[in-house]
């Protein structure tokens, strides 16, 4: 990916395109938004939990909650705070921040950040430690943005079988923000990397109350020094165009294009330069994918499986059906649009083909405006059916690697890297 | 037998409805009940400074109620010191031993503090709620 000024002004013309989407919508009559699991009735909630089977709604099946800066979300857990997107927010290529999903994984975050006194500091195995400001940030260094979606590692964990332990997200834990900031690699250059650096370390405001030492104390990731995906990630202070909500990440949280999300370190606040492999929790026992094809293997073999970290592979794509959503039937001979997004962090998505039959036959879809490689891309296909009845819809995205949606689930005991072939039911009635 | 009260009010209604009264092709209409999901108000705006300061509010919380029963004050006493138990609420029913293995982990990885005593029975009683078996909805 070409991260530049062109790209910068680029960036111009997808604000002004977010800004007229949005516009669009709220004039479309789509409001209200905030909405998970819509239905035609609204009597009867949602089950407090899904299980043991695989939670078979959109989203995960938590209630909605209001947050600082936040339209109602969905709460999975609140300290940490972990609340997930309504399906209705993915219909624009860009998530709007307000209703952008959050994850910690610790309870001592920030409330209040006095900038006078913030620092991102560069430390370790550097020729010339440094402290930035954030001003520093802003005036020092080129400003570069890029559109790239972060996405849980265990998005979608509630669809696997058996169940596994951890954040029960329906596929709302992704978001598709225009980042802003500054180039990792500029911020490495200006502290000169020294030889013998094997891996950087970042570390935001994240801590809990747990022993020195242990995962529960501190949050902390580390890429490896020749990971190409470095000289792509960006430290952002603005999102979409605006400061990082605090949940997000304030005042600023790294961009890793293409890969999960663990690696966006929200308030980032250290980058260490490390003469050795980083062993903290969060390396190396947590956040680890079996080194097998898509990091599948069993209940059985897991616990003698070979792992590696989740930042070893990029996001598998994905695509998902965000109407219709079956809360409305549909009408026999009328049009109706099929619509949502895809991406993959293996690059541009290519097709995505739509099937009103289960996945026997499929009809490709028109493909929205291309905001990146990393990005969300919107498609949509319109669907006349033609007779009455129950139909299971189906949608699968391809890469520019060739990858494709496989229709068979994953299973590894962390609950990542789902990437199944997403189905909605509609029914459809007659016009007369 | 509330629920045949209800039953027999619309059948009147509709019987009513079909005396003359009907508007082309509606089934049904007037139909309100009281909102059982409950609302949720809208957040005052917040006033700020023009300095060096970026606050935002509190961060609420939103826990559920843990099933009754022995062992329910060890789970609040010792989990919540990290987290809330919607850690908990949140997971689909887990079974008995994988349970078993979370009290364990969240030991020896975390290093939670729980006496061996306390552990047993903090195991418990998840496994007495919180299986396939024993949750209730």
């Amino acid at each position: 990916m070409n991260i530049s000024k062109k790209l910068l002004e680029r960036a111009l013309g997808r604000r002004e395109f977010f800004r007229r989407a949005v516009g669009v919508a709220v004039a479309a009559g789509l409001l209200p938004l905030a909405r998970g699991q819509t239905s035609a009735q609204s009597s009867e909630g949602l089950p407090s939990f899904t299980g043991p089977g695989a939670n078979p709604y959109w989203n995960g099946v938590n209630p909605f909650v209001t947050y600082p800066q936040k339209l109602p979300l969905l709460r999975l857990t609140d300290r940490g705070i972990q609340l997930e997107t309504p399906r209705p927010y993915f219909r624009s290529p860009f998530t709007p921040n307000e209703a952008f999903f959050v994850r910690y994984h610790l309870d001592l975050i920030p409330n209040s950040i006095d900038l006078a006194s913030w620092r991102l500091g560069l430390e370790g195995n550097f020729d010339k430690p440094l402290a930035f400001s954030l001003d520093d940030l802003m005036k020092q260094f080129e400003p570069v943005s890029v559109a790239a979606v972060n996405q849980c590692s265990g998005n979608s964990r509630s669809r696997f079988q058996p169940r596994v332990a951890g954040g029960q997200w329906g596929n709302g834990a992704m978001g598709n923000a225009l980042w802003t900031g500054v180039r990792l690699s500029d911020l490495l250059k200006a502290a000169g990397v020294k030889a013998g650096t094997v891996q950087f370390q970042f570390q935001g405001l994240e801590r809990g109350p747990g022993p020195q030492g242990k995962g529960s104390h501190a949050f902390m990731k580390s890429l490896d020094s020749n990971d190409p995906v470095l000289e792509e990630c960006v430290v952002a202070y603005l999102m979409n165009d605006e400061p990082l909500p605090m949940l997000n990440g304030f005042p600023v949280r790294l961009v890793v294009p293409g890969k999960f999300s663990t690696y966006w370190m929200k308030h980032l606040t250290w980058i260490r330069a490390l003469t050795k492999p980083d062993d903290n929790f969060w390396i190396a026992t947590a956040y680890r994918i079996p080194d097998t094809p898509r990091g599948n293997t069993t209940p059985a073999e897991a616990s003698q499986v070979k792992t590696v970290p989740i930042g070893n592979v990029n996001m598998p794509v994905r695509s998902f059906i965000v109407d219709p959503d079956g809360s409305s039937k549909l009408i026999m001979g009328l049009p109706s649009k099929i619509r949502g997004i895809a991406f993959s962090g293996y690059g541009r998505v290519t097709q995505v083909e739509v099937s009103a039959d289960d996945g026997k036959t499929w009809s490709v879809a028109t493909l929205g405006t291309y905001n990146g490689p990393y990005a969300f891309r919107t498609w949509e296909y319109v669907w006349k059916p033609q007779k009455p009845g129950k139909y299971t819809l189906a949608v699968r995205a391809t890469d520019e690697k060739g990858n494709v949606q496989p229709d068979q689930g994953v299973w590894n005991p962390g609950g990542y890297l789902w990437n199944k072939i997403e189905r909605q039911e509609v029914v459809v009635g007659t016009a007369s | 037998m509330r629920n045949y009260y209800w039953i027999l009010l619309m059948a009147l209604g509709l019987f009513a409805l079909a005396q003359g009264d009907t508007l082309p092709g509606v089934v049904q209409e007037g139909n309100y009940a009281p909102g059982t999901l409950g609302s949720i108000t809208q957040p005052l705006p917040a006033s700020s400074q023009p300095d060096s300061v970026y606050s935002v509010g509190a961060w609420p919380t939103y826990t559920p109620e843990l099933a009754d029963g022995p062992g329910k004050e060890l789970v609040q006493g010792y989990c919540q010191v990290c987290h809330s138990s919607t850690y908990i609420t949140m997971q689909p029913p887990l079974p008995a031993a994988t349970w078993d293995a979370e009290v364990k982990k969240m030991i020896n990885t975390f290093g939670a503090p729980i006496p061996q005593d306390a552990a047993a029975q903090i195991t418990a009683y998840l496994q007495a709620h919180y299986t396939p078996e024993t949750r209730k909805p």
